[in-house]
């Protein structure tokens, strides 16, 4: 088995205790990826996958949520802003009902420098080493207006589905940073981090010098797209409006 | 099945064919549009999103293209009967999810008001210069069908078609009309529900534990099911066996038949059912010596030129598609052993021009009347291209271009002056 996929199956294994432990009926859960997760994770989850086009999870994410507002759809996705950041900038400003899942493993980043006990080698397409700066996500999906924000590394098994099983019953739209990388640099990110609940998403940048700040950074109540869809239509178009119904 | 008669608005109506658009797509149970605004496009989603919300239908106005047709795929899912509306520029941004809604083999259908190209090209001004990226814009072997209006009248009952299409064949779907066609506003009569034929999702009806979501039935299409509705879908755009499993072992590829890759039947479905899909309205064929073979606006204009022709005394017959793709290869093909030639009038340098060409195996001259686009044919040109058709002697083995009087005003003096200096 390949390092990446066994890190793969840990943020999975963290989602099926989730779905166990939450009050939600599986069979409405949809799980929307760019990546393809192997049918042997996925098929003892439960729910229907989905693997789209890299980069476009979470449009298809908002069809979905749209075409059948009664499901409860979660996007995995990996070092996400890269392919496809602008549709998260929008269904965060949008507030768009769906759970992402960010399965973070940095490839684009320079994460604590030479103190890694194994360097992160590469930039996909460089051998040379990274060099450059990560986004500070936890702190994007703030400014984006997500309801919900916490950030974990693979190896918080039981804050991370706890903060999953949250967030499934939230509505509108959460983000879960999951740090996971191969098991050695894992173990580091796990031993150099430091849990602070209501941390300023200001403060969390993964930077050289720093501890990896995890935790629950932001719960809060926002009217969703489909909320602010119904007011406005009843209001402009009265009784001709047929309202969505959730 | 009929149509629901709250999604029809019955009535005749004095509008533009973007708005006959919309109002076929309410009448064929259109549930979601998502898109983004384009010019000449914007007024069907617009004509959409003031009457949908009353019929149940939901729209957004995603972030770009690229999210549109995302989203359109996802809803389709959810069990809607979903849509996007664009133009050039907007078209080739949804290219990549186009071939993922072919490859899940997603029921949707996608608008294109075609524009002047490439790139940019001239926004407000028509052209007909998508018509074979809409059947190879993206990478990878599949077949879509595609249709072209040539009046508001028929973007209505064409956008009823687009839909019954994507529910029966579960393919992409695309109707190419165009900022002529699209702007132009004229009578169209909207007939009560009773008489619109509405064809249904092709939902799965057996037990559930026996779903094999790509299990084809005998026309070489699947049932679908709704997501979250119990059925453990896994469904991927990797190349997949008919459980949606991934295949990329050849070996096991030939010991094990369930195996077998669904690729081949993404044509197929399409290709085998060929005679049930294609669609051209034909004139005066029987006895013709030249004919016109035209779609969407320029068979409007090319009509004129048919008329003076016969006028002329030369006989001449017209063949319109309906169906731009599939393509109709073996009427082509007949219509090639009887007539001198083939005139192809069409808003490029030369697409269907190649098709008739190809079908015709050397029968039969072609000859492509070009347009570059912002306006329509000079219905001269297309006439001056039937005239010298049905007199020339000679059998030519490639496409030949007629020079149209747009090409000599312009180009010619152009070609001159450079070549002078």
């Amino acid at each position: 088995m390949k390092a990446e996929e066994k890190n793969t199956e840990l943020v999975v294994s963290a989602f099926h205790d989730a779905l166990e432990r939450t009050p939600i009926e599986k069979t409405r859960v949809c799980m929307v990826s760019d990546i393809p997760f192997p049918p042997r994770l996925i098929r003892p989850l439960g729910v229907d996958f989905f693997h789209t086009t890299r980069g476009r999870a979470i449009p298809f994410a908002t069809g979905m949520k749209l075409g059948n507002p009664k499901l409860k759809v979660v996007v995995f996705i990996g070092d996400l802003v890269t392919l496809g950041g602008n549709h998260f900038v929008h269904a965060g400003r949008r507030n768009m009902d769906i759970l992402i899942i960010c399965v973070n493993d940095s490839i684009y980043t320079r994460i604590a420098g030479e103190e890694l006990p194994v360097k992160l080698e590469r930039i996909r397409f460089s051998s040379y080493g990274s060099f450059e700066e990560s986004f500070n996500i936890p702190h994007l999906a703030n400014s984006c207006g997500a309801v919900y924000i916490a950030r974990w590394t693979a190896l918080h098994k039981e804050e991370l589905s706890g903060s999953i099983s949250y967030a499934l019953q939230k509505n509108g739209f959460s983000l879960i940073d999951v740090l996971s990388q191969k098991s050695d640099i894992l173990e580091f990110y796990h031993t150099n981090s430091e849990v602070r609940e209501e941390e300023d998403t200001n403060n969390v940048a993964i930077t050289e010098d720093k501890k990896i700040i995890v935790g629950k950074f932001i719960d809060r109540q926002r009217p969703t797209f489909i909320d602010s869809y119904n007011k406005q239509l009843s209001r402009v178009m009265g009784d001709k409006f047929v309202k969505i119904e959730v | 099945m009929k149509a629901n008669p709250e999604d029809v608005f019955t009535g005749v109506y004095y509008i533009d064919g973007d708005v006959a658009c919309a109002y076929g797509a309410i009448a064929a149970g259109c549930k979601f549009l998502a898109g983004y605004p384009i010019t000449p496009s914007t007024e069907a989603a617009e004509a959409f999103v003031r009457r949908a919300p009353e019929v149940g239908a939901l729209f957004i106005q995603m972030e770009d293209e690229l999210g549109s047709i995302a989203a359109v795929l996802g809803a389709a899912w959810a069990g809607k009967k979903a849509m996007t509306i664009t133009s050039g520029p907007g078209f080739s941004l949804m290219m990549e999810n186009i071939g993922l809604g072919a490859a899940l083999e997603i029921p949707f259908v996608i608008i294109n008001i075609q524009r002047g190209g490439p790139s940019t090209g001239v926004p407000t001004r028509t052209g007909q210069a998508d018509i074979m990226q809409s059947r190879w814009g993206s990478h990878g072997d599949y077949e879509v069908i595609a249709l072209s209006p040539d009046s508001p009248q028929e973007s209505f009952e064409f956008m009823i078609k687009a839909f019954n299409l994507a529910e029966r064949y579960r393919c992409p779907v695309m109707l190419m009309s165009d900022e002529c066609v699209g702007h132009m506003t004229e009578k169209v009569v909207i007939p009560p529900a009773s008489e619109i034929e509405i064809e249904p999702r092709r939902f799965y009806k057996g037990p559930k534990e026996d779903y094999i979501p790509y299990k084809r039935e005998s026309d070489l299409v699947s049932p679908i099911v709704k997501a979250g509705d119990g059925y453990n879908l896994y469904i991927i755009g990797l190349t997949h066996d008919e459980r949606g499993y991934p295949i990329s072992d050849e070996e096991a590829l030939k010991k094990d038949l369930d195996k077998i890759s669904t690729n081949r039947y993404l044509v197929d479905k399409i290709r085998k059912n060929r005679d049930d899909i294609i669609e051209v309205v034909e004139d005066q064929i029987d006895g013709a010596e030249v004919v016109v073979v035209s779609y969407g606006i320029t068979s409007r204009v090319a009509l004129k030129a048919i008329e003076q022709a016969r006028s002329d005394g030369i006989k001449v017959g017209s063949l319109r598609l309906i169906t731009v793709w599939p393509f109709p290869e073996k009427r082509i093909e007949e219509i090639a052993a009887r007539v001198k030639g083939f005139v192809v009038p069409e808003i490029n340098y030369g697409q269907v021009a190649f098709e008739v060409d190809r079908c015709s195996h050397g029968e039969a001259n072609v000859i492509l009347v070009p347009h570059g686009g912002a306006s329509v044919h000079d219905p001269k040109d297309i006439l001056g291209a039937i005239h010298r058709v049905a007199s020339e002697k000679k059998r030519y083995e490639n496409v030949i271009e007629y020079t149209t009087g747009l090409e000599m005003s312009v180009f010619g003096k152009r070609l001159a002056e450079i070549a002078r200096k």
